[in-house]
């Protein structure tokens, strides 16, 4: 990954992530966006149309659709439909409960589809625990509908410290389901900034979770643990943040924000209601705080070009400084099993 | 036997930046940033061609460098190699 060029700024983000509504039929414990009831004022058909023809013509290459439930929206297969005859890929995040086979098919005559389905552990009591009851075996029944499908599925699951020891069984799930696993980071953001301290993982298995990465080349992580990626998985994904670079959130009424962590009046770019996507990408103060954003206190640290300082949101959520540096990065989770170890010595 | 042509594979995209050309590939995800400049526009890749094909106008240099360059993109899976019909 070439840092000069993207620091340089893009035309345009490669990819974004758009959340089409706060409406979900779950109230998962850890939700980034505390979804369940739509937004007041969710953009329109006529709204989401225009803004594809405008990720159309800024040259978008990929949109990745989330919510809330992205299937709640009743005109979601329309908008999908407005991507994929522009010929722009898309990668639906679902929690699968609103897949049925009619549906599966319709979505894989596009060839232009890859679909998440939200897994949070390879227990049943693990991962409706978090998501509610019954969810893990619509979850199941819905990868089965996909694995069957030409449609590039997998199981995404947010790492928390309840589902940490079974990830391994989940990639082994994943392979037995014949689709892949993808690892997210769990964020205080939404009600996850609410259940933080009783969902994040340790330290010492945020550690565990990066040596297992780093012997498993094939499982994805949306480079959402870049800032505990190991020499092995170098070159395969980012190795900093790419809000506002590379990628970009697009919010249920149609304001722009970095990412999808980040989704307050604070870090809004702008809203689509009052300029276009390429004016607020070009020309927005947040976007371009962003590109310009050093996390200077983390320069003089060994992996330092190995994340730049990691995740700026998770930074803002626990310590209110955009730039203080990822509380949870591998040198900093090594750090404080050290202190640990010492505190008990003493 | 039909003789190969190259096209862009179906997974990638290109497009035009400052620098050059931006090729993504979503099975990756994955990235490419190649500093062409404005040698090769985007839309070179939309058809297929013979492997050998470059734009007009290019110096003999110009032909060594993106002749190499679209080996390497070969090789890396953005472009794929199928029968000219």
């Amino acid at each position: 990954m070439s840092n000069r060029f993207v620091e340089q700024g893009l035309r345009s983000p490669v990819n974004l992530t758009w959340e089409v509504s706060l409406a979900c039929n779950l109230r998962c414990s850890h939700c980034l966006s505390s979804s369940g009831e739509a937004a007041e004022n969710e953009m329109t058909t006529a709204e989401a149309l225009d803004l594809v023809a405008q990720l159309d013509s800024a040259k978008v290459f990929q949109i990745n659709f989330g919510g809330g439930e992205p299937f709640m929206r009743p005109d979601f297969e329309e908008i999908l439909a407005a991507c994929h005859g522009r010929g722009i890929m898309t990668c639906i995040s679902t929690n699968g409960t609103l897949l049925d086979a009619p549906r599966v098919e319709r979505l894989a005559a596009s060839q232009l589809v890859a679909i998440q389905v939200s897994m949070d552990g390879a227990r049943r009591e693990t991962c409706d625990a978090i998501r509610g009851a019954g969810v893990y075996d619509q979850a199941i029944a819905a990868l089965k509908l996909l694995a069957a499908s030409r449609i590039p599925s997998s199981i995404n699951t947010v790492l928390t410290g309840q589902n940490a020891a079974e990830i391994p069984a989940l990639h082994k799930l994943a392979k037995e389901l014949g689709v892949s696993l993808r690892v997210s980071r769990f964020r205080p953001s939404g009600r996850g900034a609410e259940n933080w301290e009783e969902l994040r993982p340790t330290p010492a298995q945020l550690l565990n979770f990066s040596a297992w990465l780093s012997e498993s080349g094939e499982v994805r992580t949306g480079d959402s643990f870049f800032s505990l990626t190991t020499q092995e998985r170098q070159g395969l994904g980012l190795n900093l943040c790419g809000a506002a670079k590379l990628t970009c959130c697009v919010g249920p009424t149609g304001n722009l924000y970095p990412c999808a962590f980040l989704q307050t009046e604070r870090f809004k770019a702008g809203s689509l209601r009052e300029s276009s996507f390429q004016e607020i990408w070009d020309d927005s103060e947040i976007y371009a705080s962003f590109r310009s954003l050093r996390i200077h206190s983390c320069e003089e640290c060994q992996r330092f070009d190995q994340c730049h300082g990691g995740c700026p949101a998770v930074a803002w959520h626990l310590k209110n400084d955009i730039s203080g540096g990822d509380p949870e990065c591998l040198e900093r989770c090594v750090t404080s099993i050290a202190d640990e170890a010492k505190a008990a010595v003493a | 036997m039909a003789a190969a042509g190259i096209q862009l594979h179906p997974a990638c995209r290109v497009r035009q930046e400052g620098f050059g050309l931006l090729f993504y590939d979503s099975r990756g995800p994955r990235l490419l940033f190649a500093e062409t400049g404005g040698l090769l526009p985007p839309d070179f890749f939309a058809v297929s061609r013979s492997r050998d094909e470059l734009p007009p106008g290019l110096n003999e240099r110009q032909v060594q460098v993106l002749g190499k360059f679209m080996t390497q993109l070969l090789e890396r899976g953005f472009l794929r190699e199928q029968p000219i019909r």
